[in-house]
């Protein structure tokens, strides 16, 4: 019954896991100002693209559009780009780009606002909050140093570590009102686990994937804050 | 002028009790507050000339509670109580409460709340005054009782499917569900009849069908103890999601002045069955064909009700506080009436909430870290809202309601995309970007494409979302680059990682050894400023 009780249209309510939307590995050396930049797993959605960033190594690289001898332009993913961000004190900023890659058009410009940056002390990454165009972007900022090194290291347990526990957990607050699942029971690819009142919407939660249950971290009636662990599936 | 009454109490919270102190203020009045203790700062709390506290922060333990606001109005003095919208506007008990009590309710009488507030009443009432209702049925479905599960599917299949489950009590698409089959008919009453039954204290549920695609329109109404009830003009509120308005606008694009009297006469007609005294909304759905089709009776001061007031000219919230003492409608209410079917401007409204349009509209309750908010000709901003601010899990998601009035319908929309171009919020995602996409959307600037379905369609968050990311990535990281480099060069405070960790602060820059700013910053501005001809 629990099953078929349809809510509300379903409503992710569980953030992806840490890794996802990274680039592949770079071959070859690494500039060791090169920051990597990706969305925070407190704003990240599937398929939400790295970029790599690092001042330019040889001030010959031209503009595309002139050919003439410019000043160092930032490579982003390895290509020199024309990408200028103008500051207006701390917060206010704004990012000029050319229309397109060659184009003669106007610069576009885009006003942003840059929040403060944040030590993640468990993960070792500086986390900043961009908001453009009303988005609220929360990035991630790591040495690409350091993320190849994670990333290496990641790989050689990758195998072991397939297929092993999903943690999901709430990326809003609020009360849950109906838990569907039991430890133990086996679960299919979206299937309803739990109901999540928050501002007097009720939000279903859905199985990220098949599995078994492993672990139910919370009971009818609890309250949830942003982070908590909801639910294991192994 | 004498004020209508001394004090009042305000029976909310958020940007409509401001809303109400504000427009009592005007009126010479004193104001009461009533809050939860999420609420115990709050700038509805600050602005009030006293607050009366009703008890922790959830809705049933505060704003819910008809003993408490009662006698939080009999203990501060108040001579009438005001309930805003939401939590115990609607609800005829509670306004029975306020009159038993002595006091005056600032609203339709109890009498007339249960006759139009009661959706299910407020059919029979269309019904009895020749007001064609949407098709469906017009008693509640007994969804307590398994052994009718057979007559209720037999009146499923007559009204038709898809059909919409809606609460008999409810609103702002609170307890309402869409049911494509008979199977699913059962599952969606039970969740129904909860939601309902937790929103609004009472679970009944009625079914309708679904008229789609549809525009919502709806009219405001403003009746008086003479029996006399007009239409202040309709509002065009076809920009929903899953029944949530998203964007309103006065008058409704498009409809001809002969559309407008037979609309407007509708709702008088309603209004006037149901003995009227006060403020109300008769909402109906505007179909291909051009037909009307009665929805529901709002009998409270709707979140919308700024686009009126701007095209109509008069204050809603004040000619509320004289109605219920009594007064006639003012001539100033009249003459906007007389107006009302030919409006000579255009306002427009965009709730902006604490959701997030990327993720399905998700509530995103948090503390805002900054907050500015446009100004400048034909702009009104109602919020009750700051920086600082902790946006609670416990209420509405509306934070702020952004109007624009314009001259015409094109240039309120001119001024919304700069009005949002000046808004400034941090800390947690609202519907900002969702309202900027509107604005760029081809079928709501000609308001062909206006439609209650068109955002459950259309609309691909994740999509508008990718560009913003792009942006923020980039410059985040080119912030990162510029402060590495400024940190080269003064020993930039944040320099120094505090967990000791290689921070990008750390790194030598192989390029600036030599002590100079890299070039490319210096001489940035200039070079795009040049070399891209803006």
């Amino acid at each position: 019954m629990s099953k078929e009780r349809r809510l509300t249209p379903p409503t992710m309510i569980a953030g992806p896991t840490r890794d996802a939307g990274e680039p592949a590995v770079p071959d070859g050396p690494i500039d060791p100002r090169a920051v990597r930049v990706g969305v925070a797993a407190s704003s990240r959605l599937e398929g939400d693209p790295a970029i790599t960033l690092s001042p330019a190594p040889d001030p010959a690289i031209r503009l595309p559009q002139d050919g003439v001898a410019s000043p160092d332009l930032p490579l982003i993913d390895g290509v020199a780009t024309a990408v200028i961000l103008e500051r207006f004190g701390d917060i206010r900023a704004r990012l000029i780009e050319p229309a397109d890659a060659g184009s003669t058009g106007p610069a576009v410009r885009t006003n942003l606002l840059l929040g403060p940056v944040r030590i993640d002390r468990a993960h070792g990454t500086r986390l900043r909050e961009v908001v453009v165009d009303g988005w609220r972007i929360e990035v991630e900022l790591e040495f690409e140093r350091r993320a190849v090194f994670r990333e290496r290291a990641r790989r050689g347990a990758g195998t072991a570590s397939l297929g092993g526990p999903v943690e999901v957990r709430a990326i809003i607050p609020g009360r849950v009102v109906a838990v569907s699942v039991a430890t133990g029971d086996s679960v299919e690819a979206g299937q309803q686990v739990l109901v999540v009142e928050a501002m007097k919407m009720q939000n279903e939660l859905r199985a990220p994937r098949e599995g078994s249950v492993e672990r139910v971290g919370v009971a009818v009636g609890d309250t949830i804050e942003v982070g908590d662990l909801l639910i294991v599936i192994h | 002028m004498t004020p209508p009454f001394n004090r009042i109490l305000v029976a909310n919270r958020g940007e409509i009790a401001l809303r109400i102190i504000r427009a009592a203020h005007e009126m010479g009045m004193q104001a009461v507050a009533v809050y939860s203790d999420a609420d115990a700062t709050a700038a509805h709390v600050r602005a009030a000339d006293a607050a009366v506290r009703l008890g922790s922060a959830a809705p049933a333990e505060s704003y819910l509670r008809v003993d408490a606001v009662v006698s939080a109005a009999l203990e501060s003095g108040a001579q009438a109580v005001h309930p805003g919208y939401g939590f115990l506007s609607e609800q005829a008990g509670f306004a029975r409460a306020v009159e038993d009590a002595g006091l005056v309710f600032v609203g339709p009488s109890a009498a007339t709340i249960a006759a139009l507030g009661d959706k299910l009443a407020a059919r029979r009432t269309a019904r009895a005054a020749d007001v064609p209702h949407v098709p469906g049925t017009l008693e509640p479905a007994p969804v307590d009782r398994p052994d009718q599960l057979e007559a209720v599917l037999l009146a499923a299949e007559a009204v038709g499917f898809p059909l919409l489950v809606k609460a008999a009590a409810g609103g702002g698409g609170r307890g309402m569900r869409r049911v494509m089959a008979a199977n699913d008919l059962p599952a969606a009453l039970i969740a129904g009849s909860r939601e309902a039954a937790a929103a609004f204290g009472d679970g009944s549920v009625y079914l309708e069908r679904e008229i789609m695609p549809a525009r919502h329109i709806e009219v405001q109404l403003l009746g008086d103890a003479t029996g006399q009830v007009v239409a202040l003009g309709e509002r065009d509120c076809s920009t929903q999601r899953r029944h949530q308005k998203l964007i309103e606008e006065a008058p409704a694009p498009g409809l001809t002045e002969t559309e407008r009297r037979r609309l407007h006469a509708m709702a008088v007609r309603l209004g006037i069955a149901a003995g009227l005294e006060n403020a109300a909304t008769a909402e109906f759905l505007y179909d291909r064909d051009g037909r009307f089709w009665f929805l529901e009776v709002n009998t409270r001061l709707q979140v919308e009700h700024p686009v009126t007031e701007l095209v109509a000219g008069v204050d809603i919230v004040q000619e509320q506080f004289r109605l219920a003492a009594g007064a006639s409608l003012s001539a100033r209410a009249l003459a906007a009436a007389e107006r009302a079917a030919r409006p000579t401007s255009h306002a427009i409204e965009l709730r902006i909430s604490a959701e997030d349009p990327a993720r399905v509209f998700a509530p995103t309750p948090g503390r805002i870290t900054r907050w500015v908010m446009p100004a400048g000709p034909g702009v009104r901003v109602d919020t009750a809202v700051e920086a600082g601010d902790r946006i609670p899990a416990e209420y509405d998601p509306l934070i702020c309601k952004l109007i624009v009035h314009a001259a015409d319908r094109p240039a309120a929309i001119g001024r919304l995309r700069r009005a949002l171009d000046e808004t400034e919020i941090g800390g947690i995602q609202t519907t900002l970007p969702f309202h900027r996409a509107m604005l760029a959307q081809p079928g709501f600037l000609d308001a062909t494409g206006l439609s209650t379905t068109w955002v459950d369609a259309h609309w691909d968050g994740p999509a508008s979302r990718a560009k913003a990311v792009r942006v923020a990535s980039l410059a985040a990281g080119l912030a990162e680059l510029g402060e590495a480099a400024a940190g080269e060069q003064g020993g930039s405070p944040s320099s120094a990682g505090p967990d000791g960790s290689d921070g990008p602060h750390h790194v030598a820059d192989r390029a600036d050894r030599d002590g100079s700013v890299p070039a490319w910053r210096t001489a940035g501005r200039e070079l795009a400023t040049d070399r891209w001809p803006a």
